[in-house]
C-alpha cells in the first residue's frame, strides 16, 4: 500500500470508576474546580448538573475550557505520551502534544456523576501497512539510518481512532 | 465504639441517612472494610485492609496546582506591562484584610480578545499559553494578591476592564466583579490609546452598560507609563 502520514486521537474517558491514581487525581481535580467555576454561572444555585448549566445559562459551555486549565497541569507527568494505548509489545509509545479536554456530565452535588474525557492528538505517524487488525507505524519525523526504520505494531481498539491523514503534497 | 458496631448502626440506619453512606463511598481506595463481592480493582482484600494495588507503570502522578495559581499571567501575549494588586477586605469584619482569599483575574489581550473566546478550542500544539490572562491567586496577611501581566485591550461595547471572582479559602463564591480604569488625559487609558485599534469607537465608563451605574467602588489607581510600565491598585470589600 501507499505509504500516508497519519495522527491518531485517543478518547480517554475518566469517571468514578477510575482507579489508577493519575486518572483519580484529575477526576478529583477537574471535579472541584468545576464546582468553583460553575459558580460564576450558577449564582443563584439554581442548577445542579452540567447539562443543566449548558442548556439554560448562555456561556457555561465555556467551563469545559475553564476547567481544562486544572486537567492540563497533569499533562506533563504522562511524559509526552499517551497512556493506556499500548503497543503489541505491551509498551506506550505514542507521543502527543496536542490535547482537548471535555466535561461530559457532571452533577455539583454528587462527584460520582463526574465523568469527562480528554481527547490525545498523537504526533504525526507514517503508517506502512495493516496487519491484520494492527497498524504498521513510525514516528514521522524519523530519519532512517542505515535505511531501517523503527516501527510500532498497534492494535486497533476502543477509543483509539485515525484522526487525519495528510494529504501528499501537490508536485 | 468499635468499627463493627459502628458499622452495624450505619446499615440500621441506611434508609434515613443516605448522605452518611454517600459520603463514605466517596473514596473506595481509602476503605478499610472488608469487601464479601471480592470485586478488588487493583487491591486485593485480606482480612480487615486492603492491600494497595500494585502500579506497575510510570509515570508516578502527584497532585499539582491548577495552572491557574501564578503571578504572572502574561503567557505569549505582547503589551505594555501591568501590574496589578488587588486588596480584598471583608465587609463583615470592619474591612479587615481578607487572607487566605482566592482571587481569580482575567481579561482580553492588546486585541481585545480573550483566551479561548471564539477560538478553535483546545487543539492547540502550544498548550502552555491557551490560558492566557487568566490567573488565580491567594491573598497574603495582609488581603493582597498581585499578578503581572499585560495593560488590557479594548473591545466594541465595553469599557477598558478586567473581570474579578474572589472566592473563600474553600472556594465559596464570595463576589464577582470587574475592575474599570480612569479615563481622559493624562490616564493610562489615553496613554495606551487602544494599542493598535486606536480609540475610535471606545465605549466610556459612563456609557459602559456594566459601569454606568456609578465605577466609585470598582476604579483602580493606575499610575506609570508605556516605557516604564503601568501599576494598578484597587481595593474590593466583600462579604466574607
Amino acid at each position: 500500500m501507499t505509504e500516508r502520514v497519519i495522527t491518531l486521537c485517543y478518547r480517554k474517558i475518566i469517571d468514578a470508576a477510575a482507579t489508577r491514581p493519575w486518572d483519580k487525581l484529575v477526576l478529583e481535580d477537574t471535579y472541584n474546580e468545576l464546582r468553583i467555576q460553575a459558580q460564576l454561572y450558577n449564582p443563584e444555585r439554581r442548577f445542579r448538573t452540567y447539562a443543566e448549566l449548558v442548556h439554560h445559562v448562555p456561556g457555561a459551555s465555556q467551563l469545559s475550557f475553564l476547567v481544562s486549565g486544572v486537567a492540563r497541569g497533569y499533562l506533563p507527568q504522562l511524559g509526552g505520551l499517551v497512556p493506556d494505548v499500548v503497543d503489541n509489545l505491551g509498551r506506550r509509545f505514542l507521543r502527543f502534544s496536542r490535547f482537548q479536554f471535555e466535561i461530559i456530565n457532571s452533577d455539583l452535588l454528587d462527584k460520582s456523576r463526574h465523568q469527562v474525557t480528554i481527547n490525545f492528538f498523537s504526533d504525526p505517524l507514517t503508517w506502512h501497512a495493516t496487519i491484520e487488525n494492527l497498524l504498521l507505524v513510525s514516528a514521522a519525523a524519523a530519519d532512517p539510518e542505515n535505511r531501517e526504520i523503527l516501527t510500532h505494531l498497534v492494535p486497533l481498539q476502543p477509543f483509539l481512532g485515525i484522526y487525519s491523514i495528510q494529504t501528499p503534497a501537490a508536485v | 465504639m468499635e468499627r463493627k458496631n459502628f458499622l452495624k448502626t450505619l446499615f440500621l440506619g441506611a434508609v434515613s441517612a443516605p448522605a452518611v453512606l454517600a459520603a463514605c463511598s466517596k473514596d473506595e481506595a481509602d476503605t478499610v472494610t472488608p469487601t464479601s463481592s471480592g470485586t478488588t480493582t487493583g487491591g486485593t482484600t485480606s482480612g480487615s485492609c486492603t492491600v494497595a494495588p500494585t502500579e506497575t507503570e510510570g509515570p508516578f502522578p502527584t497532585k499539582v496546582p491548577s495552572s491557574y495559581v501564578r503571578s504572572d499571567i502574561t503567557d505569549d501575549r505582547t503589551g505594555y506591562k501591568l501590574t496589578a494588586t488587588l486588596t480584598i477586605t471583608n465587609s463583615n469584619n470592619s474591612c479587615a484584610a481578607l487572607a487566605g482569599a482566592l482571587v481569580d483575574i482575567w481579561h482580553c489581550d492588546a486585541e481585545g480578545n480573550y483566551s479561548e473566546y471564539g477560538g478553535t478550542g483546545m487543539q492547540s500544539t502550544n498548550y502552555q499559553s491557551v490560558h492566557f490572562l487568566r490567573g488565580r491567586q491567594t491573598t497574603n496577611a495582609s488581603g493582597q494578591v498581585t499578578f503581572t501581566s499585560i495593560f488590557p485591550g479594548w473591545y466594541s461595547g465595553r469599557a477598558t476592564h478586567i473581570h474579578v471572582h474572589v472566592y473563600s479559602a474553600t472556594g465559596t463564591s464570595l463576589k464577582v466583579t470587574q475592575i474599570a480604569f480612569p479615563e481622559g488625559t493624562g490616564t493610562a487609558v489615553a496613554a495606551v490609546n487602544g494599542y493598535a485599534k486606536g480609540l475610535s469607537g471606545y465605549t466610556s465608563n459612563a456609557q459602559d452598560n456594566v459601569f454606568s451605574d456609578g465605577v466609585a467602588q470598582e476604579l483602580a489607581t493606575v499610575t506609570g507609563s508605556t516605557t516604564a510600565g503601568f501599576q494598578l491598585n484597587i481595593t474590593f470589600a466583600v462579604p466574607a
